[in-house]
C-alpha cells in the first residue's frame, strides 16, 4: 500500500515538474549577427618646433623637413574592418612668420597617397590656430590604407628675420578618429 | 521536443552555476550527502552508488543575465541585447558552471568494539567554469575609446578560469562521543585540463592632452596560464583527445591533493548543528604547461619628427610589441581548488515512535518526523567570497520517503526554491534534487539552475 503511494507521489512529482516547465524559444542563431561597431581615437603626429630651429649658424633655414614611417593602417585586422577614418590637424603658431605645413602619405614606393596643405600666418598676439579634418571612406580610405611613410614639410614665408634668440614656436597636434565595424 | 532539448541543455551541457548544493547537505538518506559534508550523520553497512548513474549534477548561474536576457527569440536585434546585457552587469557579476559525475562511490563500516568507523570512496569527474563579467572590455570592443575621455579601463576585469578535473577521495566518518561524529575525507585531484587568468591588472586610458590631442597609455600585467591545452594547438602532434582525457583523469595529468572535513553535532536530542569545509586543496601544475603574458607600459604620442624629439618613430606596432611584449612561457604554476564551507543549524520535532528499527536516524530511541533548519554557504572565488543562506523544511513521509524544501537566498537568486526527493525500494536508494522550481515556468529567464540525481544500492545499519 504504502509502495504504491510512494510510487505515486514520486510519479506526481516528475510529471508536475515537467508540465510546469516551459522554455521560451530561444535563437541562438543570432550570435552569427554580431556587429560591433567602436570608434577608436588616437594620436597621429605631434611636433613643436621652436623658432631657434629655424636658425642655424645665425642663417634662417627656409625648410624643415622628416620622414616617418607609419603603420598606422597596417595589421590585417584593421585594415579589413577599417569603415570611415577622420583626420584631425591642428597647427599653432607663436612665431612672428607665416608658415606653411606639407604632409604626405606615401605608400611603400613612395608615391604620394593624400597631401595634406595648412597654411598659418605670423603670431601677432593673439591665438593664432588652423585647423583641418580630412575624412576617408570608400576608394580614398583603401588608398589610405596603403600609407607606409608619412612626410613632415615645414616652409617658412618670407617676413621679419628671426634669430637664436626669437621666441615661439609651431606646434601640430594631429588625431585619428577611427570608425571599425566587427561582424 | 525542442523544449526538451533546451530544459536538457540547460542542465546537462550549460550546466551552470556555482555548486552550493543546498539540497543535498544534510540530506542524510542520500549516501552523496556524505561528498558535502564527511562527518554526515549517515550510517550503513555498506553501499554502492550504481556506477556513472549514483551522482550527476549540474549547476549553472549567471548573476547578470539570463539565457532569455541574450537569446530570446523575441524581434529584438541581438546587438541590441547584448548592449543592454553589457551596460547592466556589473563588473561583480559572473558566470559559474559546475558539472559532477561520480563514476564510482561506495562505502562500507568497519565494526569495531568501542565505535563502528564507516569509510566511504570513490571517484568522481568535475568540469568547473567561473568568469567574471569583463565588463570595461566588452565596453572598449562595443564603442571603442572615443566618448571615454577620461575613463580609466580596468584590465583587471578579465578574469577567467576552466578546468576539468577527476577526484579520487576515500574518507571516513565516527562518532567521537555518543552525540558528535567527526569526519574526514583525503583527495587526489589530477586535472585533465586547467586554464586560468585570474591575477591580471592594469588599465587603459585615453585623456585629452596640451601635448599631442590625447594622453593614451596602457599598463598591463595580464597573465594566461594553461595546463593539459597547449599540445593540441600544435598541428603536427598525434592528437587522440579520448585517450589524453582518460590518461589524465586516471592520475596522468597534473596532480593535487586536498582534504575535506566536518562534523555533526547534538548538543540535545532534536538540535542538530554540523559544518564542514569541503576541497581544501591545490593542483600543481608541471606538465604540458604553457603561460602566455602581456606586461609592460604603453605611452602612444603618435608619429613624432625628429626634428621636434629627436628621433623619428617607426611602426608603432612594433614599438607597442616592444613596449608590452607577448610572451610565452613554460613555467609551473599553482592553482588552489575553489574551497567551500557549510553549516548548518536544524530543530527537529514531530516525534514518532518506530514501528520497526529505522536506521536513517543517529538516535535510534527518536525519530523525528519533521525538521526546519537553516545553512549558510560560502565558497572561495577570484575575488569576493560567494555566499548563500538556505532555510529549509525536511520531512519524513513514510519510512521510506524522504522530502526536504529549501528557500535559498544567494546572489544570484532571491526566489530560490528547492525540493529534494529520497526514496528507498528495498536497498535500492533514488534520489533527485531540483532548486530554482519558480524558473522552471520558463527555464529560460532563469539566472540558476541546479539538477541532481542518482542511484545507489544501501544496506542500512541493522546494530542501533
Amino acid at each position: 500500500m504504502k509502495l504504491l503511494t510512494i510510487k505515486r507521489i514520486l510519479g506526481l512529482a516528475v510529471l508536475l515538474l515537467i508540465s510546469i516547465s516551459c522554455a521560451s524559444d530561444l535563437d541562438f542563431e543570432q550570435v552569427n549577427t554580431l556587429k560591433l561597431e567602436p570608434v577608436v581615437v588616437t594620436n597621429l603626429a605631434y611636433f613643436d618646433a621652436k623658432a631657434s630651429q629655424f636658425v642655424v649658424n645665425g642663417a634662417e633655414r627656409n625648410v624643415i623637413f622628416d620622414a616617418s614611417t607609419i603603420q598606422i593602417f597596417d595589421g590585417s585586422f584593421f585594415r579589413q574592418r577599417l569603415k570611415k577614418v577622420e583626420l584631425f590637424f591642428e597647427l599653432q603658431n607663436t612665431i612672428n612668420r607665416a608658415y606653411s605645413l606639407n604632409v604626405l602619405f606615401l605608400d611603400n614606393d613612395n608615391q604620394p597617397l593624400h597631401a595634406l596643405n595648412l597654411a598659418i600666418p605670423s603670431y601677432t598676439g593673439t591665438e593664432n590656430k588652423t585647423t583641418k579634418t580630412d575624412i576617408f571612406e570608400g576608394v580614398q580610405l583603401d588608398l589610405l590604407k596603403r600609407t607606409t611613410n608619412i612626410t613632415f614639410e615645414i616652409v617658412m614665408r618670407p617676413g621679419g628675420a628671426l634669430t637664436d634668440s626669437s621666441l615661439g614656436s609651431l606646434k601640430l597636434r594631429s588625431s585619428v578618429t577611427a570608425y571599425l565595424v566587427v561582424e | 521536443m525542442k523544449k526538451i532539448l533546451i530544459v536538457f541543455n540547460l542542465f546537462l551541457a550549460v550546466n551552470c552555476f556555482s555548486q552550493n548544493k543546498q539540497i543535498l547537505y544534510n540530506f542524510t538518506s542520500v549516501p552523496q550527502s556524505l561528498l558535502t559534508n564527511p562527518g554526515s550523520d549517515f550510517k550503513y553497512d555498506w553501499y554502492i552508488g550504481v556506477p556513472l548513474l549514483s551522482g550527476i549534477s549540474a549547476n549553472a548561474g549567471s548573476t547578470g543575465v539570463s539565457a532569455y536576457d541574450l537569446f530570446a527569440n523575441n524581434g529584438v536585434d541581438f546587438n541590441i541585447k547584448l548592449r543592454n546585457a553589457v551596460f547592466s552587469t556589473t563588473r561583480k557579476d559572473h558566470v559559474a558552471i559546475n558539472q559532477q559525475l561520480e563514476i564510482f562511490n561506495g562505502g562500507v563500516k568497519i565494526e569495531r568494539q568501542d565505535e563502528d568507523i564507516y569509510v566511504s570512496f570513490g571517484m568522481y569527474q568535475e568540469f568547473d567554469v567561473f568568469g567574471y563579467a569583463p565588463k570595461d572590455l566588452a565596453i572598449l570592443a562595443l564603442d571603442g575609446n572615443r566618448d571615454y575621455l577620461g575613463k580609466i579601463f580596468n584590465l583587471g576585469d578579465l578574469n577567467l578560469k576552466a578546468e576539468s578535473l577527476s577526484v579520487f577521495h576515500l574518507g571516513f566518518h565516527k562518532n567521537i562521543s555518543k552525540n558528535f561524529i567527526f569526519g574526514a575525507r583525503a583527495k587526489i585531484y589530477s586535472s585533465i585540463f586547467n586554464v586560468s587568468s585570474t591575477k591580471n591588472s592594469g588599465y587603459v586610458y585615453t585623456i585629452p592632452s596640451s601635448t599631442g590631442i590625447y594622453e593614451q597609455q596602457i599598463y598591463s600585467q595580464l597573465q594566461l596560464n594553461t595546463s593539459g591545452v597547449a599540445r593540441y594547438n600544435d598541428e603536427n602532434a598525434d592528437i587522440d583527445v579520448a585517450k589524453d582525457v582518460t590518461n589524465r583523469a586516471f592520475l596522468g595529468g597534473n596532480l593535487g591533493l586536498g582534504f575535506d572535513a566536518g562534523f555533526t553535532y547534538y548538543p540535545k536530542k532534536n538540535i542538530q548543528l554540523t559544518a564542514s569545509m569541503i576541497d581544501i586543496g591545490f593542483i600543481r601544475h608541471s606538465k604540458e604547461v604553457e603561460n602566455y603574458s602581456l606586461k609592460g607600459l604603453f605611452n602612444y604620442r603618435g608619429v613624432v619628427p625628429s626634428f621636434s624629439s629627436g628621433q623619428s618613430v617607426d611602426n608603432i606596432f612594433q614599438e607597442f610589441q616592444e613596449a608590452i611584449p607577448l610572451e610565452t612561457l613554460n613555467s609551473k604554476y599553482t592553482t588552489w581548488r575553489p574551497a567551500k564551507f557549510n553549516s548548518s543549524v536544524q530543530f527537529s520535532f514531530d516525534e514518532e515512535r518506530p514501528e520497526d528499527c529505522d536506521c536513517l536516524n543517529q538516535n535510534a530511541e527518536t525519530i523525528f518526523r519533521s525538521a526546519l533548519g537553516a545553512q549558510l554557504f560560502m565558497m572561495t572565488t577570484p575575488r569576493i567570497p560567494l555566499i548563500a543562506f538556505t532555510t529549509y523544511y525536511r520531512r519524513k513521509v513514510f519510512k521510506s520517503l524522504d522530502l526536504k524544501a529549501t528557500y535559498t537566498l544567494d546572489p544570484y537568486s532571491f526566489k530560490n526554491i528547492g525540493f529534494g526527493l529520497s526514496s528507498n525500494f528495498g536497498p535500492i536508494n533514488f534520489y533527485v534534487l531540483a532548486d530554482n522550481l519558480l524558473e522552471y515556468s520558463d527555464v529560460t529567464k532563469a539566472n540558476s539552475l541546479s539538477f541532481q540525481l542518482g542511484l545507489n544500492v544501501i544496506f542500512k545499519n541493522r546494530r542501533n
